[in-house]
């Protein structure tokens, strides 16, 4: 039998590596082997090293034993594997270990394979990644049908491809058509898809899931080992899995290109893998993946989305508060929403979904049927696409009332404020609610722009004030920032942040100031490309280099989004509070004297139609802004990227300085969550730090002497280059 | 006498009362109870936790929401621990659930109980013909190819002769080929065979009730229904149904009272259910009609307790039988006997009344017999007329001839209306709310004013 990984490097990692015992069991039961992953001290399996190790040393036992079937079950609750570790991933700095790494993991998966009695994987839970690629160098696979039981490879999102055989196996198990589906989006299926598909044998009911193997592994036992391959049905899919099987890579091709733009190359090199060594020798096709995955485990893309996925895993045990402090919390059941626009009844529609009870209030029942409207098109749209069903939309909709008084608020735990962004309302309509709520009740402010400590004033109880700041449009924006103002207490910072996560969201502490965190690094980036575009360049290069970048949308196209009037408004905001660095760009306001308010007007630096598709740049915008049009090859891509983006490291530099947020990880997940800041860079500082910060400090000097005072470092940005400092240390 | 004990009504929403076929056509009855019942919920800002038992009333009994108290319940965000059934006692369903959640409190089984009714009227649905039924059922055990087309053929023919008998026979009339109304059937009273509005015609033509009397009684509830919406009053009681599927709407007064009606207009409307000699009209009858009403009720001590200030305190109830082929006579036997539970009252006493509009013919020949003693000599063995109804005190703000009547949702309305104009007035202590039934009975509750 041939092998990925040599002979002797299998016995070398073997005696360098101590097989973690208590992880994996062998129970002999009669005739039947059961191997039972049980990883001590964690809530799910991990094929570490050390289990890998294990587990090859259980199967060098059994391939020597009399037994007449092995059975592999998890004794986790709902979780079979939760893949290999990504903590070692993590650590794989040089190619050759990386693919060696894999290698050894083929390796153990192909003895088992070569058992000489039949192997029955038993899954309920997720079983992904390598969990998966377990499962699928068995004979036979049952899954339950229950919720939790969901698999996959989801390898590209952490930027590898599957390493332990997940891009010759799946194929060949279910064609090219369905395992390129799960390995180029990284999907995970549930059971009874699993079994429509071919993955598993049997699908059943979780409580039965052990009396069932056990009447399998009999007939099995009868039956013999097997090897199933997948057989195409159909004229169709017979040509498409064969002859014309180049129609289904080039499609696959196409469909990463337009999702990914070119910025990951996992799924590509996935692609790459399975096409070369699809229906070809199953060894070679070994080799292949193992190369590839030691390519793509050492990229920087990898890394960055690895320590996203770090960063995210980290929020869930958070608190909210500085030390992740805990303080006893009750949770929120109900909610207040004021304020029914857009805004409030995406904030209802959220909270709605996940189980808690809405009273919306607005000024008027128009207002309220519309707010009510928003919600229910949303749950309209998960019905179509059949996420939910008619029963769970009306169930949702049914949390959801509201009013023009303030009927039922004295039962809410937590009231949302989201009306018109003015102070003196915002203020005046608080202390009109006050006397209609709790004593305790903690009111949270959807504030873009306005302060927290001063809003608060309005408050009886300004400990309970807090700002809890959704981003547009709020079912899709994962990032929330709580906002803590001066006087907010820990119990009230604590509830939005938990409630935040409860809503599905990511939150992050921010303090209280002009444009919070993610506004205030926005709008110099904003802003510079304005002055960029002013010096004549034109709308489609700059937007375009961004996007390059990996923006999700240009800069001005953003503006257009955001609403022009509405950029020029912050921007002034943040200008009397910042002075020179934050000096507005004429040409903003020049646009909005124009009555040009971008998206929402259905004109702005791009032309719209009635529905609100973008057309095309609005040919006519330099002259409106008076600006003189020039080549765009002025600036490099580079030039450019980083003359609009180092403004925004310097402000972060800045605002890590003045605590408004504690760490770079806050910053970057505010920035990847928030604005779209690209994934595959790891996020604003992640990036900074790759270029180095003392380079960007001579860069806007540089730019500061060339484009005006407003590139000026920071002392805090310039403290940390002349100490050699990085945003991680 | 104020006791711990006294079953209080704390607070009282209804949904706009909206004609069949309009605007509530797509809501569903528990839709429209939900929305009523979750305004309550919110209105007395009620921890729905304190909630031991909801009751509510619904005739229809939709098909997709059998015990519709339940669907209601669950949807406005009642417990699932808490029990919620639904009763049915026909046009005073809601009534009934009141009077058992009255029951519940003073035996001690419960001390929160929601209760109402809800209808929609306009979702009772079409039933399929006999013959129809029956070509189905052979289709459905067609087993060899030659059964399934003569089934097939069969279905064919009797979807012909439902054409053919919509065509040919009178619009109302039945034939085993012409689909059932099942709303019809409803208002037909299987024991005696006869239409509610004929049951109308028969009191019109005994208590001698001229077409004129009944138009101008229609006339005036309309005009006393405009006056209280347009001043507000009804707006109390009330809160706006948002109309799913597509929220793009709501609906936030009753769609009923009519400011173009005269008796001119009213005379010139054909007898519906008599062509030859009656006098019953779409006109003076009370309309076909969606809607919910809702009541919060509690015991005393705890209503207290919770810092509740009730509407009122409920007395007493009673529901009594007659002929079903004079069911419109109802409240004139129930009161007597809610009054007497009341601890001894006389109708002097009641200060407003609530007396369900089903037909002008049947409100006026109830007031005849209220007055007559002779009448309840023969009916009750009295020896005296329960007394004179004073027209100042009935249904003072339009009544169901104006506002509609889903059947399931009256019996709740009354009292909400009695009680919110109890507190209104300020100086009426006793109100009554009765109502006839099909199928041949009345219902009446006293209510006491809550300081």
């Amino acid at each position: 039998m041939e092998l990925s990984l040599s002979k002797e490097k299998i016995n070398n990692l073997k005696t360098k590596i101590s097989p973690h015992n208590e992880a994996v069991r062998l129970r002999p039961d009669g005739d039947i082997a059961w191997i039972e992953f049980d990883l001590p001290g964690e809530k799910v399996n991990k094929l570490t090293s050390k289990v890998l190790v294990r587990l090859l040393n259980i199967i060098e036992e059994l391939s020597q034993s009399k037994y007449k079937a092995v059975v592999l079950i998890s004794k986790k609750n709902n979780n079979f594997f939760a893949g290999a570790d990504i903590e070692e991933i993590k650590d794989l700095k040089v190619q050759q270990d990386a693919r060696d790494a894999a290698a050894f993991g083929q390796s153990i998966f192909t003895l088992l394979e070569a058992l000489p009695m039949p192997t029955i994987a038993a899954i309920n839970g997720a079983c992904v990644g390598g969990g998966c690629e377990l499962v699928l160098a068995c004979d036979y696979r049952i899954a339950t049908d229950d919720a939790s039981t969901k698999i996959g490879l989801p390898e590209v999102l952490l930027g590898i491809i599957p390493g332990f055989g997940g891009t010759q196996r799946l194929p060949r198990l279910i064609g090219l058509q369905a395992s390129l589906d799960i390995i180029l989006a990284g999907k995970t299926v549930l059971g009874t898809k699993a079994y429509k598909a071919g993955l598993v044998d049997l699908c059943v009911p979780k409580e039965l899931l052990l009396s069932e193997v056990k009447k399998f592994v009999n007939e099995v036992i009868k039956k013999g080992k097997r090897r199933k391959f997948f057989s195409a049905r159909g004229l169709a899919n017979t040509l498409l899995e064969g002859p014309l099987k180049f129609l289904i890579f080039k499609g696959a091709r196409d469909l990463v290109l337009k999702n990914t733009k070119g910025h990951y190359p996992a799924p590509l090199a996935a692609l790459d893998v399975v096409r070369k060594t699809y229906g070809k020798n199953l060894f070679k096709g070994f080799n292949l993946e193992a190369d590839v995955f030691g390519k793509m485990a050492v990229t920087e893309v990898s890394k960055n989305l690895i320590s996203l996925f770090y960063m995210t895993e980290s929020v869930k045990k958070q608190t909210g508060l500085s030390g992740n402090l805990s303080v006893d919390l009750s949770e929120v059941k109900n909610v207040g929403v004021l304020g029914a626009g857009t805004m409030g009844g995406g904030i209802a529609q959220l909270a709605a979904d996940k189980g808690m009870s809405v009273r919306v209030k607005d000024v008027s029942l128009d207002a309220i049927t519309k707010g009510l409207k928003t919600a229910n098109d949303l749950f309209s749209k998960d019905l179509k696409r059949k996420k939910i069903t008619k029963y769970d939309l009306s169930r949702k909709m049914s949390l959801i009332s509201g009013g023009v008084d303030y009927a039922g608020f004295k039962e809410l735990d937590v009231i949302i404020e989201a009306i018109v962004e003015d102070m003196n309302i915002k203020k005046k309509v608080l202390s009109e609610m006050a006397s209609f709520c709790k004593a305790d009740a903690i009111v949270a402010s959807n504030t873009s722009s306005l302060s927290i400590t001063e809003m608060s004033t309005a408050w009886p109880n300004r400990e309970n004030f807090v700002g809890m700041h959704f981003f547009n449009p709020v079912n899709k924006m994962p990032l929330i920032e709580v906002i803590r103002g001066t006087h907010t207490s820990d119990k009230a910072c604590a509830t939005i942040f938990a409630l935040s996560k409860k809503m599905g969201k990511t939150p992050i502490v921010v303090k209280d100031g002009p444009g919070f965190l993610v506004n205030r690094l926005l709008l110099p980036y904003l802003n510079e490309a304005c002055y960029v575009f002013a010096e004549g360049l034109s709308v489609e290069y700059i937007d375009k280099t961004l996007l390059k970048f990996g923006m999700p949308m240009g800069p001005l196209h953003l503006i257009d989004e955001v609403g022009i009037d509405v950029a020029a408004k912050v921007a002034k905001i943040l200008y009397s509070a910042f002075g020179v660095r934050a000096e507005p760009a004429s040409v903003m306001s020049k646009i909005v004297e124009a009555k040009k308010l971008g998206k929402k007007n259905n004109s702005g630096f791009y032309i719209y139609d009635s529905a609100g598709k973008k057309l095309n740049v609005d040919g006519n915008i330099h002259n409106i802004c008076g600006v003189q049009k020039t080549l765009d090859n002025k600036y490099k891509p580079e030039e450019l990227v980083h003359r609009v983006l180092f403004p925004m490291v310097n402000e972060a530099a800045l605002c890590l300085e003045e605590k408004i947020v504690e760490t770079a990880q806050d910053v970057d997940l505010g920035m990847i969550m928030g604005t779209g800041f690209p994934p595959f860079r790891g996020g604003l500082l992640k990036w900074a730090d790759s270029l180095g910060v003392s380079k960007i400090v001579d860069d806007l000097e540089e730019m500061a002497v060339k484009f005006g005072p407003r590139f000026k470092p920071s002392g805090a940005i310039f403290n940390m280059a002349r100490s050699g400092k990085k945003f991680y240390q | 006498m104020k006791s711990e004990n006294d079953v209080v009504i704390v607070e009282g929403v209804r949904t706009p009362f909206v004609k069949a076929g309009l605007d509530f056509k797509n809501v569903h009855a528990a839709e429209l109870g939900k929305q009523a019942l979750k305004e309550l919920i919110a209105k007395t800002n009620l921890n729905v936790k304190t909630v031991d038992e909801v009751i509510i009333g619904n005739t229809g009994t939709p098909s997709d929401a059998v015990n519709i108290s339940r669907v209601v319940a669950l949807n406005a965000g009642i417990p699932k621990e808490v029990s919620a059934y639904t009763v049915h006692r026909n046009c005073a369903s809601a009534m009934e659930s009141v009077a058992q959640g009255f029951d519940k409190i003073k035996s001690g089984m419960a001390e929160v109980v929601l209760a109402g009714g809800t209808e929609n009227m306009s979702q009772m649905p079409l039933m399929m013909s006999k013959n129809q039924v029956a070509a189905f059922e052979a289709l459905a055990g067609a087993r060899s190819g030659g059964q399934k087309l003569s089934a097939l053929a069969g279905l064919v023919g009797a979807n012909l002769n439902q054409v053919k008998d919509l065509v040919t026979t009178a619009p109302f009339s039945e034939t085993p080929n012409k689909p059932i109304i099942s709303l019809m059937q409803g208002l037909t009273d299987p024991f005696c065979g006869i239409n509610m509005g004929q049951t109308a015609e028969i009191l019109a033509k005994e208590f001698e009730i001229s077409r004129a009397q009944q138009d101008e009684f229609a006339l005036s509830s309309h005009q006393k229904a405009l006056r209280a919406g347009e001043s507000g009053i009804h707006a109390q009681e009330m809160t706006p149904v948002f109309l799913p599927p597509k929220f793009e709407k709501y609906v936030s007064a009753d769609v009923g009272p009519r400011k173009d009606i005269s008796l001119e207009k009213l005379s010139k409307l054909k007898p519906f259910f008599d062509k030859k000699f009656g006098t019953i009209t779409v006109g003076n009858s009370c309309p076909i009609t969606d809607g919910a009403a809702m009541i919060l009720m509690m015991k005393r001590a705890r209503a207290e307790a919770l810092g509740y200030k009730p509407l009122g305190v409920m007395r007493s109830y009673a529901f009594m039988g007659l002929e079903p082929e004079r069911m419109g006579l109802g409240p004139t036997l129930a009161t007597p006997v809610a009054l007497k539970r009341a601890g001894g009252m006389k109708l002097k006493d009641i200060g407003l009344i609530e007396l369900n509009e089903a037909f002008a013919a049947q409100v006026i020949a109830c007031k005849k017999a209220f007055n007559s003693k002779k009448f309840y000599e023969d009916r009750m063995g009295l020896s005296e007329a329960v007394g004179e109804i004073n027209d100042d005190i009935l249904n003072v703000n339009g009544g169901a001839i104006a506002l509609g009547h889903p059947v399931g949702a009256t019996g709740s309305r009354l009292i909400i209306t009695l009680l919110k104009e109890m507190q209104r007035r300020g100086n009426v202590q006793f109100g009554l709310a009765t109502l006839c039934i099909g199928g041949g009975q009345g219902g009446a509750v006293i209510v006491e004013r809550e300081n």
